[in-house]
C-alpha cells in the first residue's frame, strides 16, 4: 500500500519535473501542487496541533502562521526552524512567545520545502513555490545569522 | 422463529397484560426527563448505601502557588486531564479543546478545571503560571497543578483511568491518554471524553450542564 503511493509520488515528481522546467508561475505547476498537497498533509502531522489547521496559533502560546509578520520577515529562520527548532523569546506580530518548539530532524530537505510551500501560500500567505535548492541552501547556513 | 410461533398462536390475555404493562413502563420511562450519566468505576453495597469509586484524597500545588486537593473542588464539578507543557503530540489539541470548556463554562463559578501535568521536573509552578498566562485563563476556575511525579502517576492511573507514565522511547517522553474526565460534587466520574475530538468535548459541555442541574 505504502510502497504504491511512493512509487506513485515518485511518478508524480517525474512528471512534473518535466512540466515545472518551462513554467514561470510554479504557483500552477503541477511541482507546486505536489509540494503543497505532500505539505498540508505533513503540516497537518508536525504543526497543526500547536498552530492550528487555521494557522492561527494559540493564544500566547503558540504564534501565529497566518498573518504573521514574523513568517513574511523571516523566511531563512523559519525554513531552519522547521528542521531544527526554536527556543527563547520570538516576537510576532507585537506579541513575546515563549513556547520552545523542538525540531523535526528526521524531516527530508524536500518534506521541508513542502511544508514551507504549504505555509507560505495558504491562509493570507502567497509567497508561491519553494524549492527544494532553495531550502538546501537555507539549511546549509542555519546558525551562522 | 418465537416470533413465528406467537403468530400463530395468538397472544393470551395474561401476555397481553404484561405487555401492555411493559410497554406502560416503557413509556414512563421514557417521560422522566433524560438517563443520568453513568457513574463509573466499581462499586460496592454496604448494608443498604451503595459506595461508589472516587478520587483518591490528593494534594498539589498549581499555578499560583496554591494547594490543590479534594477541598478545592467541594461542592463542585470539575473536568480533570493530563498533559505536559513541551508536548507537541496532542496536549495542544487537549489545551485548545480545554480552552473552549473553559469558555463555555465561563459564568458558571461551581465548574473547574483541574489540568495536571506529567512532566513535574520541568513544569514548575512559574512555568505553569506563564502557560496559563498566555494561554488566557485569568480565573481561578482553572488549576495547573504540579506535584510529586508518582502521586500525579498513581492518581492518573486508580483515581481516574487514565493513562500518564513516563516513556524514553517516545518523541517527547511521556505517555498518556487524551481524556478529559467529568467528576461530580462527590467526586465521583461521571463521563470520560477523547479530549482531541470536537464532537466528544462538545458531548462533554452538555454533560456538565447535566450534571449541574442533577439534584
Amino acid at each position: 500500500m505504502s510502497r504504491a503511493i511512493l512509487i506513485l509520488i515518485f511518478f508524480i515528481g517525474l512528471l512534473s519535473s518535466c512540466v515545472s522546467g518551462n513554467s514561470d508561475k510554479p504557483a500552477g505547476s503541477a511541482k507546486y501542487q505536489q509540494y503543497y498537497v505532500q505539505g498540508e498533509v505533513l503540516y497537518k502531522n508536525y504543526c497543526s496541533n500547536c498552530h492550528q489547521a487555521d494557522g492561527s496559533g494559540l493564544g500566547r502560546l503558540y504564534p501565529p502562521l497566518n498573518k504573521s509578520d514574523f513568517l513574511t520577515e523571516n523566511f531563512a529562520s523559519v525554513v531552519c526552524l522547521i528542521k531544527n527548532g526554536v527556543s527563547g523569546e520570538l516576537i510576532v506580530n507585537g506579541v513575546m512567545y515563549n513556547q520552545p518548539m523542538k525540531g523535526n530532524p528526521a524531516l527530508t530537505e524536500l518534506e521541508v520545502a513542502e511544508i514551507a510551500t504549504y505555509i507560505y501560500n495558504t491562509w493570507t500567505n502567497q509567497k508561491g513555490m519553494i524549492e527544494v535548492s532553495e531550502v538546501t541552501a537555507l539549511l546549509d547556513a542555519c546558525g551562522e545569522n | 422463529m418465537n416470533w413465528r410461533k406467537t403468530g400463530q398462536h395468538p397472544a393470551t390475555s395474561i401476555q397481553r397484560l404484561l405487555l401492555s404493562i411493559a410497554s406502560a413502563i416503557f413509556i414512563l420511562s421514557c417521560q422522566v426527563s433524560e438517563k443520568p450519566l453513568p457513574i463509573f468505576g466499581q462499586r460496592e453495597v454496604v448494608g443498604t448505601d451503595t459506595v461508589y469509586h472516587t478520587i483518591a484524597p490528593f494534594a498539589f500545588v498549581d499555578q499560583d502557588s496554591a494547594w490543590v486537593t479534594n477541598n478545592t473542588f467541594k461542592d463542585n464539578i470539575y473536568v480533570a486531564d493530563f498533559f505536559f507543557t513541551t508536548c507537541r503530540s496532542i496536549c495542544p489539541i487537549m489545551k485548545t479543546q480545554m480552552l473552549r470548556v473553559y469558555k463555555a463554562t465561563a459564568d458558571m463559578p461551581d465548574v473547574k478545571i483541574l489540568s495536571h501535568t506529567i512532566d513535574p521536573e520541568y513544569d514548575t509552578v512559574a512555568l505553569l503560571h506563564d502557560f496559563a498566562d498566555r494561554l488566557g485563563v485569568k480565573s481561578a476556575r482553572w488549576h495547573f497543578v504540579t506535584g510529586v511525579k508518582d502521586s500525579i502517576y498513581k492518581i492518573a492511573q486508580t483515581s481516574y483511568f487514565a493513562t500518564a507514565m513516563e516513556d524514553k522511547t517516545e518523541p517527547d517522553g511521556f505517555i498518556h491518554s487524551g481524556a478529559f474526565l467529568l467528576i461530580d460534587k462527590k467526586q465521583r466520574i461521571r463521563g470520560k471524553y477523547d479530549g482531541t475530538k470536537e464532537e466528544e468535548v462538545n458531548k462533554l459541555i452538555v454533560d456538565i450542564q447535566k450534571l449541574r442541574e442533577e439534584k
